[in-house]
């Protein structure tokens, strides 16, 4: 369990909170746009994937891209245990993995940004699409694409462009067009789901409209890709024992300012320099001792993930080894011992 | 800001001067930059359900 160091304030609550409806204003409409645009381009649905069988359907570990992937060697971890389970990568560790030598069995996206996303995928647009924009820049995990994006890009083009054909790629009805453009040209074998974004038995639901537009079957995403992938493991592979990695929903205190978190200058705008600890509650990871913190965003992150693991009544396996994401039907172990425990 | 500055003539037209729209503009603002800044955000409401299949357009493609 980790130990919450900071007081949660109510006025933190408060603003994690407002998150979904902001969340759902900003994003219903891109959301319907694309997935109307997309129907031409389904042929098949998530429920048409095929069920995994002998280790695979055993267990399986869900790589997010969380800095700890990086800062823990977890990605080489997996590869010398010699793990025989079902790998699932989200878009945003997919190059990352299979640079590692560990190639995944699916790959999931779900975000509908129009410019950003697509890179994850090697973005033949790229110049066009960094102009005007820091995020990665100034957050990339992979510091060779920080500091040398274009020739890396060009890479990554070059890289999946050769390990992405005939790939399950479980992308959302929600996915941009570039995206959606660029894996049908590389080849990736497309099986696709509507986001579940609200309660579908309400009359006025979103989630309900885009899935009669559809037809898709639509799947819950926690707010986030990682959580996505973990509800595909278990809902449609149905796996029992299933492992996230890099999924750190927090900042490492030793290493990472407030200045350099996501949200710093906004909250700083919106509730003063003086007041600004208020919004960074800290964390302890139980198992290293390690303090993390936490901005708002993360914080509703985890509270959707946490609320979706009590629902299903199962357990996750944290193999994360540092982070926020601890509580109730979360179990912490190093990867070694997961992967030990899935033969 | 009405403490601070104090006219000393009437205007001809009332002007409506609507300060909690500052304060929401500013939270607003804040969230929505939140939500941009990160990666892989998607919105989320519901809680409960993890899957989901309409029962009227359950057609198998």
């Amino acid at each position: 369990m980790t130990t919450t160091v900071g007081r949660i304030s109510p006025n933190f609550e408060k603003l994690s909170g407002e998150i979904t409806s902001i969340g759902l204003n900003w994003h219903a409409k891109t959301i319907v746009e694309n997935s109307k645009w997309n129907k031409k381009h389904i042929s098949k649905t998530i429920k048409n994937v095929p069920m995994p069988t002998g280790e695979k359907e055993k267990s399986a570990i869900v790589i997010s891209a969380g800095p700890s992937l990086y800062k823990n060697n977890i990605l080489s971890r997996i590869k010398a245990s010699g793990y025989k389970g079902s790998i699932i990568a989200i878009d945003g560790s997919y190059v990352r993995s299979i640079k590692a030598d560990l190639e995944p069995d699916y790959v999931l996206t779900l975000d509908p940004h129009p410019t950003r996303l697509v890179r994850w995928f090697g973005d033949p647009d790229f110049e066009k699409n960094l102009e005007g924009d820091d995020y990665f820049s100034r957050q990339d995990l992979d510091i060779a694409f920080r500091t040398n994006s274009i020739d890396e890009n060009r890479r990554n083009i070059a890289l999946v462009d050769r390990c992405g054909k005939d790939k399950k790629l479980i992308i959302c009805s929600a996915a941009p067009r570039n995206v959606v453009e660029r894996t049908a040209s590389v080849g990736f074998d497309a099986y696709w789901w509507a986001p579940l974004v609200d309660n579908p038995e309400k009359p006025e639901s979103l989630t309900r409209a885009i899935v009669r537009e559809t037809k898709l079957p639509a799947m819950n995403t926690g707010g986030t890709v990682g959580t996505a992938a973990w509800v595909f493991a278990l809902t449609v592979l149905k796996i029992p024992r299933i492992a996230v990695v890099g999924m750190d929903l927090g900042y490492y205190k030793a290493d990472t300012s407030y200045l350099q978190t996501q949200t710093y200058y906004s909250l700083r705008d919106q509730v003063g320099e003086e007041n600004i600890h208020e919004y960074f509650p800290e964390f302890v990871y139980p198992g290293t001792g390690e303090r993390f913190y936490i901005d708002p965003t993360y914080y509703w992150y985890r509270s959707n993930l946490l609320d979706l693991i009590s629902a299903s009544g199962s357990t996750v396996f944290n193999c994360t080894g540092g982070g926020t994401l601890t509580g109730d039907g979360v179990e912490c172990v190093e990867i070694e011992k997961f992967c030990e425990l899935s033969k | 800001m009405s403490n601070l500055l104090k006219g000393n003539f009437t205007v001809k037209r009332n002007i409506e001067v609507n300060e909690k729209n500052e304060t929401d503009d500013l939270a607003t603002d804040f969230r929505k930059k939140a939500l941009e800044s990160i990666g892989g955000s998607m919105v989320f409401v519901e809680r409960e359900k993890l899957f989901w299949e309409d029962p009227d357009s359950k057609v198998d493609k």
